[in-house]
């Protein structure tokens, strides 16, 4: 057990994509920026389809609609990068990542990939754990 | 009572924003027909009666870490669209579900219809995509 009460706050995120056009930038990562501000910190395990945002990627976030050029979409990959840098950890277990026919060597840089089981172990080290 | 307008397409969308792509597949769909020249009716029930609420801004609120950028509202994604094609697109929601989930009112360019007379959209599409859960 921890020698100290826990202060931060572990997020797991098992489902990341919850629409686009009606999103935008209102996405499940924008809360968790605002919640890692008001709270003593905050953690992010990506689990399951979470996973995929720990990836890097080259795609281009826009769509049209009729004639309308939307650009101002969720960008998974850029709010994994935001997060890190401002001070969450972010981490995905391997077997999740190989579930998804990825390896560690496209992880964002900074996410951590832990071993099947290594996110529970974590768990006594925070305040609280959310399913968000 | 107005009669309805034949469509090739009746998308029913049925499931709430905001939980899949449900929403931007059925604005992308009905943006690539009308450009295709088809005509295209939507009817909204359940949650998805609140793309087109009528206390929409044109834009969603600000993005607390992107100040200046502007984000449009889905009730203007579907503004444009109608007025892009006022001809060929048509947009209803369910009145029932409307006032069960306490919508003060649509944009004035989206009709709300009772419920009682779906079928009749059906029967006025060539064919009806049903998408998304109540």
């Amino acid at each position: 057990m921890p020698q100290t009460k826990p202060e931060r706050t572990l997020a797991i995120i098992e489902q990341p994509y919850r629409g686009s056009l009606e999103t935008q930038f209102a996405d499940v990562f924008y809360l968790l920026r605002e919640l890692n501000r008001q709270l003593r910190g905050m953690d992010v395990a990506l689990r399951g389809l979470g996973a995929t945002c720990a990836l890097q990627s080259d795609r281009r976030v826009e769509l049209r609609v009729g004639a309308q050029a939307i650009d101002v979409l969720p960008d998974q990959e850029r709010s994994v990068r935001a997060l890190l840098d401002e001070g969450s950890s972010v981490w995905v277990e391997e077997p999740d990542l190989l579930a998804l026919g990825a390896t560690r060597d496209r992880l964002i840089e900074g996410v951590d990939c832990l071993a099947r089981g290594a996110t529970l172990l974590r768990w006594p080290n925070y305040h609280s754990v959310w399913f968000i | 009572m107005r009669a309805i307008p034949p469509s090739d397409v009746l998308f029913a969308v049925m499931g709430a924003p905001h939980a899949s792509d449900m929403t931007t597949s059925v604005l992308r769909l009905t943006g690539v027909l009308l450009e295709r020249s088809a005509t295209v009716q939507v009817w909204t029930c359940g949650y998805a009666t609140m793309l087109t609420h009528s206390a929409h801004d044109e834009h969603k609120p600000r993005n607390l870490i992107d100040w200046s950028r502007e984000h449009p509202s889905t009730s203007t994604l579907v503004r444009n669209l109608l007025r892009a094609h006022p001809d060929r697109l048509h947009w209803y929601a369910c009145r029932f579900c409307s006032e069960e989930r306490g919508l003060a009112g649509h944009i004035p360019e989206v009709r709300v219809r009772p419920p009682l007379r779906f079928a009749d959209h059906v029967k006025a599409s060539r064919k009806t995509i049903f998408i998304g859960r109540i």
